[in-house]
């Protein structure tokens, strides 16, 4: 006989900030809990070494990226994970206190079309710590040099703009988001912006080259979930998997092996030399990742230049006049 | 002219989907639909015996502002005449539609909604098609504008909407009723008739008006846009019961 309900999660004894503070009732929809028999379900088959869908504990689900017609439109899919994630370029006023630098943001917005447990026009706890670990992995850690972003000091420069769809939710929104907008901001081409006689003028894409950013280095998340007292340590959980561990671990690191963000929210306390073994774990995910991104960039490119601007630069065209 | 493409049911959390891309003016749009669906209690007052019809529209690349808030006014008022919210199981729930606009060029803030109004139209309702809701009739949109020389010119692209003298979006159910007529810019009645005639035959395919020129070019029924409508939902249909079909 298996011990009943021995490996549930124990919310009270273990030191959750969230658990502690009292919180109102909040009135939103609330994504459909586990049953207890899943849960134990899925714990039992971790105990031996199996996953529902039949992955090892350290592979990813089958990672699919494509882009869009436009530069910086990612259709990522992890799994049963769909995200599009969109970059976008506009010039506007550089920051008082930092005239020399570009902007950066990373927009991410949850909408009901995700999943159907997150309201419109509405943050929750989700979206709240999915954008602040993008932004500490990717914004703070300078993977998209800001400074490149400037075009004349203290007047203008370029304001990068990240905004991340999540069309299908099915778990591990930031590893799927992290590499969407990496991806995103490597085939990225802003328009080309010259200063001439003080005056900034910008070529459309017809008129010159787009450029393409400036990224200093490419760090990507890996997200580990704990089971059985950090006994069972799995990457990129689904959905299911999420719901039944007790804990999570999210690892921010880049090809090189530096580590730029290393965060154990909340849940069960972690087994420090789980960390450990999981950082080097995380590496190599990061390594096959990058390669197979840079992969599909390079195709994507290749097909590109070989079509090439045949449609623009026609004789027939209309004559476009500069902007400014 | 390159037709619109769509296909329905992509997405595996949301009750219903749809994707719908025109070509013309290079929107893509992914709609989703929950419903029925459970909403807050403070809702549900102001009309407890009806779905309360809720549109969201998401723009790619900026944040949500004015512009979306109208454009969700427009099409909450348009869908919410079709849906049967009193069927079994919609009374004081909510149907849940998010359009969010995955392709093309942003409606920059100040510009007419009214150039994308068609195409959120469209996977609105193929995405509820996708969610079995309960509809009393569907319907086709289109968007005309009217150039300086006055010729009237189908899906016109963005920059051939902002040249244009004024601008006209068109929806006909598939019993013919006008639903939706929203126009910006300045015309005359005459020629709002005339669009009007033009956007009718695009919808239905038919061939009502005495004006010969006007029909002519739109081609067959199945070239209509209700006819799109129809074939994307068989075909869907087809794939869906192809178990069927086969055992047969």
């Amino acid at each position: 006989m298996r011990p009943a309900r021995a490996k549930w999660p124990k919310k009270e004894s273990i030191s959750d900030p969230r658990a502690g503070a009292v919180r109102p009732p909040s009135t939103m929809s609330k994504e459909a809990q586990l049953s207890i028999a899943e849960r134990d379900f899925i714990l039992e088959a971790l105990r031996e070494d199996l996953r529902l869908d039949g992955r090892q504990h350290d592979d990813y689900r089958p990672l699919d990226i494509s882009f869009g017609e436009e530069y910086g439109h990612v259709k990522l899919q992890l799994g049963k994970t769909h995200i599009i994630v969109r970059i976008s370029a506009e010039v506007t006023k550089p920051r008082e206190d930092r005239p020399f630098d570009g902007l950066f943001n990373i927009n991410l917005e949850l909408s009901a079309m995700g999943s159907p447990a997150w309201e419109n026009g509405r943050t929750n706890d989700i979206e709240a710590y999915a954008t602040n670990t993008l932004d500490r992995i990717i914004r703070h850690s300078n993977a998209l040099d800001t400074e490149s972003l400037c075009i004349l000091k203290g007047v203008s420069c370029w304001a990068i703009r990240a905004d991340v769809h999540i069309v299908d939710y099915d778990g591990n929104i930031t590893d799927a988001a992290c590499i969407a907008i990496m991806a995103g901001l490597q085939h990225f081409r802003r328009p080309d912006a010259v200063v001439r006689d003080g005056r900034v003028i910008v070529y459309g894409v017809e008129q010159r080259v787009p450029v393409a950013l400036n990224i200093t280095h490419k760090p990507l998340s890996v997200t580990f979930n704990t089971f059985n007292d950090s006994k069972h340590v799995i990457v990129d959980a689904t959905l299911k998997e999420e719901q039944a561990a007790e804990g999570d671990l999210v690892i921010g690191i880049n090809s090189a092996g530096d580590i730029c963000y290393l965060s154990k929210y909340a849940g069960a306390p972690a087994d420090a030399m789980a960390i450990v073994n999981k950082t080097n774990v995380a590496w190599e995910k990061v390594k096959e990742i990058n390669a197979a991104v840079d992969k599909v960039l390079q195709a994507d490119l290749a097909k590109r230049a070989k079509i090439g601007m045949a449609d623009e630069s026609r004789a027939e065209n209309d004559r476009l006049i500069q902007i400014e | 002219m390159v037709g619109p493409i769509a296909s329905l049911s992509q997405l595996n959390r949301a009750d219903g989907s749809a994707s719908y891309k025109c070509p013309a003016t290079g929107y893509s749009i992914l709609g989703a639909v929950n419903a029925p669906i459970e909403l807050p209690a403070r809702r549900d007052a102001l009309k407890p015996e009806e779905a309360t019809v809720e549109v969201f529209v998401k723009p790619g690349t900026t944040t949500a502002g004015v512009g979306e808030r109208y454009a969700e006014g427009i099409l909450r008022s348009a869908l919410g005449k079709i849906v049967l919210g009193r069927e079994k199981g919609f009374p004081r729930r909510g149907l849940v539609i998010t359009l969010t606009i995955v392709g093309g060029e942003n409606v920059e803030r100040g510009d007419s909604y009214l150039t994308i109004l068609p195409a959120l139209l469209h996977a609105a309702l193929l995405a509820m098609v996708s969610a079995s809701v309960p509809l009393s009739m569907t319907f086709s949109a289109t968007l005309l504008g009217v150039t300086k020389s006055g010729d009237i010119v189908r899906d016109p692209s963005p920059t051939a909407a902002k040249a244009a003298v004024s601008l006209h979006a068109f929806a006909f159910s598939s019993k013919n009723h006008l639903l939706l007529n929203e126009s910006v810019g300045r015309f005359e009645f005459d020629t709002w008739e005339l669009v009007r005639e033009r956007a009718l035959s695009i919808c239905q395919g038919a061939t009502t008006s005495t004006d010969g020129d006007v029909t002519m070019g739109e081609g067959t029924a199945s070239a209509s846009l209700n006819g799109f409508i129809r074939e994307t939902v068989e075909d869907q249909i087809y794939s869906d019961y192809a178990y069927k079909l086969d055992s047969i």
